[in-house]
């Protein structure tokens, strides 16, 4: 998926200023598209989000990646071991334990994916009574300037 | 009497094996450049070589090392559950009593012994040259010999810096030397720091010359590689690369590896172990072959004051990719035309594909960060901006 390989910013006269600012444009209009709409985004932007929480874009954007990332995967999984001497053998021990504790941790989770759905749609719905609220203010602020404008004339 | 030129260096660490860190590294620099130059420098610092635990591993006295006599002083016995305690409220940006402050800096990290040399000894150095900022040791010698204490601070904007203990020291020493513009600039928001203290010296680096496919050869590489050096740990923002680079290769299905050097542990996700490479604490000239070989010196850190590694990156001819909230590194960027910031992983892939795709610019950003350090960073120009600092805030004879 590499659609940014379309972009056809030469090296001569590479400026970095125009470089990050068209790059960054590129990447606007896809997220408007719905490109980093992906639950993989959400999880890689978790140590980020402390530097994001100025950014209006960035909320309604991090919103549609954390519907796709909210519920929590309950199914069976793949289960490694890094450790080269006794990995099989541990593998095996991890497998039987995941085994033995899915039965009790499946309600856990189940209550837990209820909670994190139920936190998405009230954050979801704050976000757009804000953004609706914000919308009527700067249309209104735009009619009293327009207002106030034809006074002046 | 002692020599008028004499310097002292203060620093919680030594720079070397088993320590890194750039505070560290710069004031040692500026030090051995110092003693090269004839200057008498005492170096004064602690036993310990690791910043998590503060343990005293190197034995206490007094060293030759390159020219300057280094005097090893061990660290005071601390109450590590109070410091915590206060570090966390101060981290939370909660307020903070100055009682507090002063709680949190005296179980910091301190050493009796070395603030009793400077009792008996400061008198005998024309100037007294400590950092970084954060430090109960820097702290404590600053204020006890405030007049001849020029701090080299390496000013992140962080919550300790914002603390009342804090606009005491800036304000009561006698200057300060910023590593870059970007820094002193911070100064001013946040101390209302005046131009006559202020100097900005930085640190000199020497080019170099490797071979680019040297690192990749030796450890078995055959996929482009994107690169990290220095600590590991979340302060600098390693954990957010792998974080992102998991995501990277998942979303992208690219094979790009990420190499690490440098100390700490690695926090990524079980899924990128393995590609992840972490070669750990390298030689220097092994470092220079793995960053002239990146596709991309990746700098996370929002918390720097001049960035050395990227830097020298920009040295070994490789573009940096630095976080956007990261004021000095996006200006040394800027300034080189030699990196790109971004503000979230959707940035990050798109200038990451950019540089993979686009060879010709990414050598055009390595040519010029290349030229940029060597033209603004060579240690001929630094040792003369350092020198008329002194002479500005410390003028020999100085009472």
């Amino acid at each position: 998926m590499s659609e940014t390989s379309v972009l056809s910013i030469g090296a001569p006269g590479l400026d970095v200023e125009r470089l990050v600012a068209d790059l960054q444009a590129t990447v606007d209009r896809k997220a408007r598209e719905g490109v980093y709409a992906d639950a993989r985004v959400a999880r890689a932007e978790k140590t980020n989000l402390v530097h994001l929480r100025g950014s209006d874009d960035f909320l309604t954007f991090y919103l549609t990646c954390l519907r796709d990332a909210v519920f929590v995967d309950i199914s069976d999984f793949e289960i490694r071991e890094r450790r080269r001497f006794f990995g099989p053998l541990l593998v095996a021990l991890k497998t039987t334990i995941w085994k033995l504790l899915k039965f009790y941790t499946y309600r856990l989770w189940s209550q837990q994916n209820q909670v994190n759905g139920l936190l998405i749609t009230a954050l979801e719905s704050m976000e757009e009574q804000s953004a609706a609220r914000v919308a009527g203010l700067e249309k209104r602020l735009a009619e009293l300037e327009k207002a106030a404008g034809h006074g002046r004339s | 009497m002692a020599a008028p030129e004499r310097l002292a260096f203060v620093c919680p660490r030594l720079a070397g094996e088993g320590a890194v860190g750039g505070a560290e590294t710069l004031l040692k620099n500026l030090a051995l450049h110092a003693a090269a130059r004839g200057v008498a420098v005492d170096f004064l610092t602690t036993c310990a070589q690791s910043h998590f635990t503060w343990e005293n591993t190197l034995p206490a006295g007094v060293r030759r090392m390159d020219g300057m006599d280094v005097h090893f002083f061990p660290v005071d016995e601390r109450d590590i559950g109070t410091f915590l305690r206060i570090q966390q409220a101060i981290d939370r940006g909660r307020p903070v009593a100055e009682a507090d402050e002063l709680l949190w800096l005296r179980n910091g990290v301190n050493s009796a012994a070395l603030l009793a040399h400077l009792d008996r000894h400061a008198a005998d150095y024309r100037a007294i040259l400590l950092g970084p900022y954060l430090f109960g040791l820097t702290w404590f010698t600053a204020l006890a010999h405030p007049e001849r204490s020029i701090l080299v601070p390496c000013l992140h904007d962080e919550p300790f810096a914002k603390l009342a203990c804090m606009k005491r020291l800036f304000a009561e020493t006698a200057g300060c030397l910023f590593n870059a513009q970007a820094e002193r600039e911070l100064a001013g928001e946040l101390f209302a720091y005046p131009d006559a203290k202020a100097r900005i010296v930085g640190m000199g680096l020497d080019a170099f010359e490797v071979d680019p496919t040297a690192f990749a050869r030796r450890r078995g590489l055959a996929t482009p590689y994107v690169l990290y050096s220095g600590r590991r740990e979340p302060l600098k923002g390693t954990p957010l690369i792998c974080d992102y680079m998991h995501a990277f290769r998942e979303r992208t299905g690219r094979d790009v590896k990420l190499v690490f050097t440098g100390s700490g542990a690695i926090d990524a996700p079980p899924a990128l172990w393995p590609h992840i490479l972490d070669a750990g604490f390298v030689s220097e000239q092994e470092k220079h072959e793995a960053m002239a070989g990146a596709v991309a010196f990746l700098h996370p850190s929002v918390n720097e004051s001049f960035g050395i590694v990227l830097l020298e990156a920009f040295l070994a001819g490789t573009p940096g990719l630095v976080h956007a909230k990261s004021r000095v590194l996006v200006s040394q960027c800027r300034a080189a035309g030699a990196g790109l910031w971004f503000r979230h992983y959707p940035d990050f892939e798109t200038q990451l594909l950019y540089l993979l795709d686009h060879p010709d610019a990414r050598a055009e950003l390595g040519r010029r960060g290349r030229e940029f350090v060597a033209r603004e960073y060579a240690w001929p120009a630094i040792e003369r901006k350092f020198a008329a600092a002194l002479d500005a805030l410390r003028p020999v004879g100085a009472p």
